[in-house]
């Protein structure tokens, strides 16, 4: 191979392990945390991910992590790891205003839900304020 | 004639404050809830619920009362004065069995709606709008 096509290959393999490092993790299930109360992604909130173990009808813990500046927590769960079941998602809810120097009537939300079908793609997002809170099913 | 008149105004008087007794105590209660199944347009009724409160010492949750949201999704005199303490409670609402008896599914088998109580001279009103796929909830009074 001739140095030139040698010189564009090695930059096209760059290329691409750089598309790789900054391209978030795969996940099927993901979430959005937003501050309803001042507009705004509500940024480095824990939350944690938990699947029911039905035989001990405890919660296995699956992943803890921290929303980033756009609210969101990349790569969750795996799609291998993501089996039919049900699943709960805390967000700590009142840590996070405490950061803001502010009080939340809820300490924190916990969402409970049924994933039967494990292929599709699920989104779970949270919207907040001090006083109020909703969350629906995306994609 | 004097007396009459005092006798008359004592009975309005003592009746004035039943009556804003009895306003009080059906429509103040501390606690109360709305469900509202927004995807049809209906209250949410008949649907399980209850109270409980954390006891932090045992971390642990306490079974107050258990409710069931009548024909216009309200459920009231969820908790007493007496045992209206501040802490931390927890409202569940059995929304799997809800759409269940709609002979429908949920997204969500339950719900529950953990929340602060610090000032025990407000009144609380958490409602729950919900649809299969999405639920909202606020403090009002």
């Amino acid at each position: 191979m001739s140095i030139r096509l040698q010189h564009i290959k090695d930059h096209i393999l760059a290329a691409n392990q750089c598309a790789e490092m900054s391209s978030p993790p795969y996940s099927p299930l993901t979430t959005h945390v937003l501050n309803t109360g001042r507009g705004i992604p509500a940024a480095s909130m824990v939350i944690s991910l938990h699947l029911r173990n039905h035989t001990a009808a405890s919660w296995t813990l699956l992943r803890t992590g921290a929303t980033n500046d756009d609210g969101r927590c990349p790569g969750l769960i795996t799609r291998e790891a993501f089996v039919p079941g049900v699943y709960k998602m805390r967000f700590e809810t009142g840590r996070y205003w405490e950061a803001l120097g502010e009080t939340c009537f809820y300490p924190y939300v916990e969402i409970v839900f049924t994933i039967t079908d494990a292929a599709q793609k699920f989104h779970v997002p949270l919207l907040l304020s001090r006083f109020s809170y909703s969350t629906y099913r995306g994609s | 004639m004097f007396n009459n008149l005092m006798h008359t105004s004592c009975l309005h008087i003592i009746s004035c404050v039943a009556d804003h007794s009895m306003t009080t105590s059906k429509t103040g209660s501390l606690l109360t809830t709305h469900v509202l199944n927004t995807a049809d347009g209906v209250p949410g009724a008949r649907m399980a619920l209850s109270l409980h409160r954390l006891d932090p010492q045992m971390a642990l949750w306490n079974l107050v009362s258990k409710g069931t949201t009548d024909e216009d999704g309200q459920c009231s005199d969820l908790i007493s004065r007496d045992e209206f303490t501040a802490g931390m409670y927890k409202l569940r609402f059995e929304t799997r069995q809800y759409w269940e008896s709609l002979c429908q599914s949920s997204f969500y088998p339950y719900i529950e709606i953990v929340f602060t109580i610090t000032d025990l001279d407000q009144t609380f009103h958490l409602p729950l709008l919900l649809s299969r796929y999405s639920y909202s909830t606020y403090k009002g009074i």
